[in-house]
């Protein structure tokens, strides 16, 4: 006969009690996992964005208030010339490299290790946006140029054929792709030119599966636009680089246009989410505080009962140390059971609400999720039932007797 | 004359109730010898039970020495007291204590949760269900066994860490004529084997076949039989 058959068998025979005390944990342990998991993925989804889109400007024509009201003016008429893109680089590079001096950053001259030049070039992706008709659906044309493009953005990659290369070929989005029934090959119609479909991108949950893609060259042609622009997407190549003050610089040195950061906008939706998610966390913690203190009510109840219990195991010869280590395996193991129930119960939670509450968000298991519920249920338990064991243990054998 | 294994000398104690005193012994001098059946009557109140938890080490007498196995115990620390209680003493109380949650078997087996007590533990508490005629109730649950019974699993639980001294509350109160007639019969069988037992009884019949009797009257021995004698 162990001490801990004992008090398995003792839980085992409490069946109400059992019951009760590891759902009121079991409760709480599955509101900390479920906040956990859906906040996790809630985070790692706006990281994503940040990782997509973050850390680049967005460098719009100027537009008038009114113009502005229709897609940021894009499509209004406002066009960047394509001549002013250089001076718009040299603006930014500026701004960049004051901006990390500002910041204590030491640049070494061009040419040696460390060297201003050391950093990587960000990359200028100009687009020319232009709405019109093909294959009987009204849809956005976007001349890019598809080697910066790619660059820009890495998670570009084709359901069907080839990524677009240039010349008298477009590529389209695969929500186009799925409503108009376009495959590789065909050729479109597109303001009375006809070109070929290279390939249909993967679905990337951006406007990007809405539009055709051509080469920039092409689609001025086509429209009528030569040199002309409708933004030029800057991605910056480096995680903490200062594109706030290019942002800054560019809007108060280039005329014609003007700079958005959307990484900031990221960050900021990172931050609101973090805050939320801290603030239902520690809503959950203070839940398992009130279930800790629902279970040290519980125990403290049923020390009366157990007083008798408590005396005959004294008579059999438990010292106190003893008593207070049954105490504790029955914590312990209430703890286990509660903490995997609550686990599994948060899994569904998160599951079941966590696309609810960011649409996008993926519920990812690990696996420490089940350690840290069961840690955090057996926590709350010994916690609860530490101070009635060490109370029950310290009544005197002559009292315990008397009990009996 | 065997040596005693357990000795009271001038043994007296006074509880505090209130502001009042409560003299419950007072100048107690017994010795319990090996082998000794002894039984301690009395009025309810008259001390015996105080008496019993003073030899058992379970209570501490305000005045006087307790002394067991040739060692004083009234000056022992618990912990101490203890390992006193586990090796050398065990208790069978008035009314049938066991663990609900545990079998008869696990009941007699509950000492070695705690301490190590016997080689082969569950051949030996088989043993002993065996000697109190419950061999057959063995996987039985508590609540599964009549009064009778289950006082017998706390007799063969008192046996499990073979002591030199059995001490019995009463341990006939709560049972009918005919389970009491066995039970006697049992603790006179486990004297017979060598076993020291020292009840507390208000049964004149029980206490009239004790080899020894001890009358207590307000805490005071009124008459001691002294000498072993044949039941």
């Amino acid at each position: 006969m162990k001490l801990y058959q004992v008090a398995l068998k003792e839980i085992a025979r409490r069946k109400i009690r059992t019951l009760y005390t590891t759902s009121s944990i079991a409760l709480s342990v599955a509101m900390l996992i479920a906040t956990l998991l859906a906040g996790i993925a809630g985070q790692k989804d706006v990281m994503l964005i940040i990782a997509r889109y973050g850390h680049s400007l967005t460098i719009f024509p100027a537009t008038t208030n009114e113009t502005s009201l229709r897609s940021f003016g894009i499509g209004a008429g406002h066009y960047i010339p394509e001549d002013a893109l250089p001076d718009i680089k040299r603006v930014y590079d500026q701004a960049i490299k004051s901006g990390w001096e500002k910041r204590g950053a030491f640049m070494m001259n061009p040419g040696l290790p460390g060297g201003v030049d050391s950093i990587e070039e960000a990359i200028f992706t100009p687009r020319l946006y232009e709405e019109t008709t093909v294959a009987g659906k009204r849809v956005v044309v976007t001349g890019v140029r598809p080697q910066d493009e790619y660059k820009a953005r890495f998670w570009w990659e084709v359901d069907a054929g080839q990524l677009l290369a240039g010349g008298d070929e477009v590529m389209v989005g695969k929500v186009f792709a799925s409503v108009t029934g376009v495959k590789v090959g065909d050729t479109l119609e597109i303001n009375r030119r006809l070109l070929t479909v290279r390939g249909i991108l993967r679905e990337t949950d951006s406007p990007d599966d809405y539009m055709i893609f051509g080469d920039l060259k092409t689609v001025q042609t086509v429209f009528g636009k030569p040199n002309l622009v409708s933004l030029v997407n800057v991605r910056a190549m480096c995680n903490y680089c200062p594109v706030g003050d290019a942002e800054l610089a560019i809007n108060q040195k280039v005329v014609g246009v003007r700079a958005t950061s959307q990484r900031e906008i990221a960050e900021a939706q990172h931050k609101i989410l973090k805050n939320v998610t801290n603030v239902i966390l520690s809503l959950v913690l203070l839940s398992l505080g009130i279930a800790c203190m629902a279970v040290f009510n519980m125990v403290m109840g049923t020390i009366h009962n157990r007083i008798r219990e408590v005396g005959l195991l004294k008579v059999v010869g438990a010292s106190r140390a003893q008593l207070v280590r049954l105490f504790m395996y029955e914590a312990v193991a209430i703890g286990v059971i509660g903490g995997l129930a609550g686990y599994g119960a948060g899994y569904l939670l998160a599951i079941t609400v966590g696309p609810a509450l960011v649409s996008t968000a993926v519920i990812e298991g690990h696996w420490w999720h089940p350690l840290l519920a069961v840690a955090a249920a057996t926590l709350t338990s010994v916690v609860a039932t530490l101070y009635p064991a060490l109370h029950v243990s310290r009544i005197r054998a002559a009292e315990a007797f008397r009990a009996l | 004359m065997t040596k005693p294994i357990a000795m009271l000398i001038g043994v007296s104690k006074v509880y505090r109730v209130g502001q009042e005193s409560v003299r419950a012994l007072s100048s107690v001098s017994i010795d319990i010898r090996r082998g000794d059946y002894l039984a301690l009557t009395g009025a309810s109140g008259s001390g015996k039970s105080t008496l019993l938890n003073i030899i058992g080490g379970i209570d501490a007498p305000s005045e006087g020495e307790v002394w067991v196995d040739g060692e004083r115990i009234d000056r022992l620390t618990e912990q101490r007291l203890l390992q006193i209680r586990r090796k050398k003493i065990s208790f069978v109380f008035q009314e049938p204590r066991l663990m609900p949650s545990l079998t008869a078997l696990e009941n007699v087996l509950l000492p070695a949760a705690f301490y190590r007590c016997a080689d082969r533990v569950e051949e030996r508490g088989l043993e002993l269900l065996a000697r109190v005629g419950l061999a057959k109730r063995a996987s039985h649950l508590a609540h599964q066994l009549s009064g009778g019974e289950a006082q017998r699993v706390c007799i063969a639980r008192a046996l499990f860490n073979q002591p030199m001294l059995i001490l019995a509350d009463e341990p006939t109160g709560s049972l009918d004529h005919d389970t009491r007639r066995d039970i006697v019969g049992l603790l006179e069988v486990l004297n017979a084997e060598g076993n020291t037992i020292v009840m507390v009884t208000h049964d004149p019949e029980l206490a009239g076949r004790a080899k020894r009797r001890i009358s207590i009257r307000d805490g005071v021995i009124h008459a001691d039989s002294g000498v072993v004698q044949p039941y």
